[in-house]
């Protein structure tokens, strides 16, 4: 059996895939989402990212986008922010259309299946199982579902309100969560056996911090890190001293910092320092992380080693820390060396060792016949994540250690698969997840071509108004910026492919193209999706139309346009006015998106298309054969089109072609009208679509 | 390759003025090159008549396909039904596959919505010229590679004619003088001795004077 962990049922894209689909660890189709928004179709566009992603809210705003670091506008310039993206997306989406798709009609089964911990990897398996039509229930320890989100990740980062909103998705597909259940403490894994659940999968993460086996350990004012933030995150009360001393230089030392950072009151001084073994490149936190902590006044330490905690009366007051030259050894190991003689001291009144989190396996009983690894996590089959004890799964950190929670969630899904492989009696052994092909970085001619194009900030709260508070940091982006975003994406695969039985081999592809992408091969075009941007200037231009575009297809342009005419009155006193404006144009400035369509009269009806270099001689005549009374294209000056001047230039004719053919129909050329409007004026666009209203009010209505 | 256009929009409206459906059927080869009878113009001529025969209050339906050579009975078997369902059938395919469809479907008539042009070459995206004349007799080997027979206005075995002015023809100055053509070649070839060689009279028994061409090899047939 050969499954995609995206879809299950479903075998991976035999083509090859954009790589920031295969780097995400549920696959999720981060290119037709992103191209969805760049077309303005918001909704389809969270349709896209939700349907493999249960946890969709918290990922928007917390994900550690792997997808990003992947991305192929990365070599041309900076990734698109897909991240960013989805949370517009989801921000965006009516919650009252539902948080994702119905659940689909399958027969309910018997089968209980328990599910140990509501974090990122539980969830996701007890969602999925649930969708399949297995009553599931998930044993949660603590007082609310969510795991390390909810206790673990600051709310500067993932307000809580947000991962409300995807617990009631899942709850709402069936998923029963029980919570202040613990186990180990209040039920055992017997108990749950004899319960009649069938299969069970452990999730309980890694929710333990390490601690370090130096002097001073035990006294006043050493803290563990996952404990302080779920001290802060549950509301209580913690106490920390005026100089702050986080041990560590990973993404949870970088949370206990800024959280910190957030404590106390105003007006009490405090100093944030951050000191771990790794050179400050080798720091394994998110760059971006790391310097947002910069910027809030954490202090760095790297490449220093913690000696000993310093205390007096019982009471810390400071760190001796060692010069650390080297935290690897040749063979990747960790295995830190020291330089002799390099001992400091780093005064300080409370430290919070954020050096690594590890599972709590004190549940197990050796009854359970659940073997664990040398690193002290739950010993699973890589493929199945079955555990050594028939029916009972693992995964998650509970099984990888520390990691994300994306890929957390991913492994919840394969969890299920597994879990109902094993339910329904079939072979585990010959259960095979299928492999994804990814498309190629872009050849350096083609990034050549590929015309540079700022990354959008994120807007971030101002420093000032982060202090002492835990208001989310980064705010979101509008919908202009979203656009501008979303119109960076390469589209990457999503473009041009040939039908080779109809291709005459004409090589108007080959000579049109602006990135010189097609060649012929084997008497027919080819045109590489690795190197194809997805203008769609040759699938316009085919005279056999032999060449679709994958995504954004013709037949989705022609649908377009019917829906342009779909409520257009039968007597409409003023002429009906069809403008085909180029998306990356309009959107090159902020006004399009919010306020200059919005100002277009009734009358005037707009298309957005991605380069006018789409259109087609066939769409401009079917808004006439529809019934438009004047039709307008509205695109860049050359110099400017995002796919070369190349492209612009191809619509001229085009147009003229049309014309002529209006006039030899007997409805006029002087209908179809041409704008060149160079990104800064597109707010003359409704100046121009009353002109062509006047004018085309004057010609009377179209003949048809 | 044949170079073909389209015939004009009124033509092409008075060709089908009596009938109600029309099968307008492309040509997947020569005719999609040159962009007068592929599939996307199929798609545009439809356009096109739907709008004009209804702006004269016509109530016509138009059927569109193409098929990929409509020269050969085999692919126009593919729309041996739509042939049926139609009135008329419209050929966007050159005079050979208008033919074509005539005689394989002898009870339904097929007009010409294209003028078969040429034998030419495409030398530009969108520019064709005409190269061949189907003379039967090809004399390229004696001309430095260029055709007097297709690109001569006269063509003349022996020239250039008087009207050879600054290697252009005197019917358009647009037009090249394929003598100069040649003259130049050969002159860049070493070989202008070749124009010192007198042609005969070409036998034109060997092109469409000596009657409707034909060829038949018995080792092909079946």
């Amino acid at each position: 059996m050969n499954r995609d962990e995206n879809t299950p049922g479903i075998s991976p894209m035999e083509e090859m895939s954009p790589p920031c689909q295969v780097a995400c660890p549920l696959h999720t189709d981060v290119r037709g989402y992103v191209a969805a928004i760049a077309r303005g179709d918001f909704e389809a566009a969270y349709a896209i990212a939700r349907e493999p992603n249960p946890l969709i809210y918290v990922c928007s705003h917390v994900c550690a986008h792997p997808c990003e670091e992947e991305c192929r506008r990365g070599q041309v310039d900076e990734p698109v922010a897909i991240a960013a993206l989805k949370r517009f997306a989801a921000e965006r989406h009516d919650l009252s259309l539902g948080h994702g798709p119905p659940k689909p009609n399958v027969e309910p089964k018997e089968q209980k299946v328990a599910i140990i911990g509501a974090g990122p990897a539980g969830l996701t398996a007890a969602y999925d199982l649930a969708r399949m039509g297995y009553p599931v229930t998930v044993f949660e320890a603590l007082p609310e579902p969510g795991g390390m989100l909810r206790v673990g990740l600051p709310k500067y980062r993932l307000p809580r309100e947000i991962i409300d909103v995807d617990i009631k998705g899942i709850l709402e597909a069936d998923v029963e969560i029980k919570t202040n259940v613990c186990i180990g403490r209040d039920m055992t894994l017997s108990d749950l056996k004899e319960q009649g659940y069938e299969a069970i999968f452990i999730a309980i993460g890694a929710q333990q911090s390490r601690a370090l086996r130096i002097e001073g350990m035990d006294l006043d004012g050493v803290l563990l890190g996952v404990d302080f933030l779920r001290d802060v995150n549950q509301g209580r009360a913690v106490k920390l001293g005026r100089r702050v001393l986080v041990i560590g230089g990973g993404n949870v030392a970088v949370d206990v910092a800024r959280s910190a950072v957030r404590q106390g009151r105003p007006g009490s001084e405090k100093e944030v320092h951050m000191i771990c073994l790794e050179s400050r490149e080798e720091m394994p936190a998110h760059e971006w992380e790391i310097i947002e902590a910069q910027r809030e006044g954490i202090i760095l330490h790297p490449s220093l080693g913690p000696k000993r905690i310093l205390g007096r009366d019982g009471k810390v007051v400071g760190l001796e820390t060692i010069v650390c030259s080297s935290v690897f050894d040749s063979e990747g190991r960790f295995n830190p060396t020291f330089v002799p003689d390099s001992e400091s001291v780093i005064e300080g009144d409370t430290i919070i060792l954020a050096i690594g989190q590890a599972s709590d396996l004190s549940f197990l009983r050796p009854e359970d016949g659940i073997e664990l690894t040398r690193r002290r996590t739950i010993k699973v089959d890589p493929q199945t994540l079955a555990t050594t004890a028939p029916g009972i799964f693992a995964g998650g950190e509970v099984t990888t250690g520390p990691g994300s929670v994306v890929g957390s969630m991913a492994l919840g899904r394969r969890a299920a698969i597994s879990i109902d492989t094993y339910l329904r009696g079939e072979d585990l052994t010959g259960l095979q997840f299928g492999e994804w092909r990814e498309l190629d970085d872009l050849p350096p001619k083609t990034v050549e071509r590929i015309k540079p194009l700022a990354r959008e900030p994120m807007p971030m709260l101002p420093l000032e108004e982060r202090a002492f508070n835990y208001e989310e940091v980064e705010l979101g982006y509008t919908l202009a910026m979203a656009m501008r975003a979303a119109h960076r994406c390469l589209t990457c695969g999503g473009g041009a492919y040939v039908d080779t039985g109809k291709c005459a081999a004409c090589l108007t592809c080959v000579r049109v193209c602006p990135y010189d992408v097609p060649i012929i091969k084997e008497g027919a075009a080819f045109i590489d999706p690795t190197e194809c941007q997805a203008c769609g200037v040759c699938a316009s231009e085919c005279p056999a139309k032999a060449i679709t575009m994958k995504l954004y297809s013709e037949d989705q342009l022609y649908q377009e346009i019917d829906a342009l005419f779909a409520d257009a009155p039968a007597e409409n006193p003023e002429p009906l006015i069809v403008g085909f404006c180029c998306l990356y144009c309009a959107y090159a400035a902020d006004e399009w998106a919010e306020s200059v369509r919005a100002q277009l009269p009734p009358n005037v009806r707009t298309l957005d298309v991605v380069c006018t270099s789409r259109i087609d001689i066939q769409h401009l005549l079917r808004a006439f054969e529809l019934g438009a009374d004047g039709v307008f294209v509205a695109g860049c000056v050359g110099d400017e089109c995002r796919h070369t001047e190349k492209a612009a230039n191809r619509i001229q004719g085009k147009v003229q072609f049309v014309k002529e053919v209006l006039d030899q129909v007997g409805i006029g050329s002087e209908r179809l009208s041409l704008y060149d409007i160079p990104s800064a004026e597109w707010g003359t666009v409704p100046r121009i679509a009353q002109e062509m209203t006047e004018r085309i009010r004057a010609l009377g209505p179209n003949p048809l | 390759m044949i170079i073909a256009e389209q015939k004009p929009l009124d033509e092409i409206k008075s060709m089908i003025a009596d009938y109600q459906k029309v099968l307008i059927l492309g040509c997947g080869t020569c005719v999609t090159i040159c962009f007068a009878g592929g599939e996307k113009e199929v798609g545009i001529l439809a356009s096109a008549l739907r709008m004009a025969t209804r702006l004269d209050g016509q109530d016509k339906e138009f059927i569109e396909a193409t098929v990929q050579r409509q020269c050969e009975y085999e692919f126009n078997e593919e729309v041996a039904d739509l042939v049926k369902e139609a009135d008329v059938v419209l050929s966007l395919a050159c005079g050979i596959g208008v033919q074509t469809m005539n005689e394989q479907f002898p009870e339904k008539l097929t007009l010409p919505g294209l003028n078969t042009k040429f034998l030419g070459q495409p030398t530009e995206q969108g520019v064709w010229d005409e190269r061949c004349l189907a003379c039967g007799d090809c004399v390229l080997y004696k001309t430095g590679g260029i055709c007097p027979i297709a690109r001569c206005s006269k063509s003349l075995l022996n020239g250039p004619c008087g009207g050879s002015q600054n290697g252009k023809c005197e019917i358009n100055p647009e037009v090249d003088c394929a003598w100069q053509l040649i003259y130049d070649r050969l002159k860049a070839l070493g070989k202008l001795d070749l124009m010192m060689e007198v042609k005969s009279p070409k036998d034109w028994s060997a092109s469409h004077a000596g009657g409707p061409g034909k060829i038949v090899r018995e080792d092909l047939r079946l």
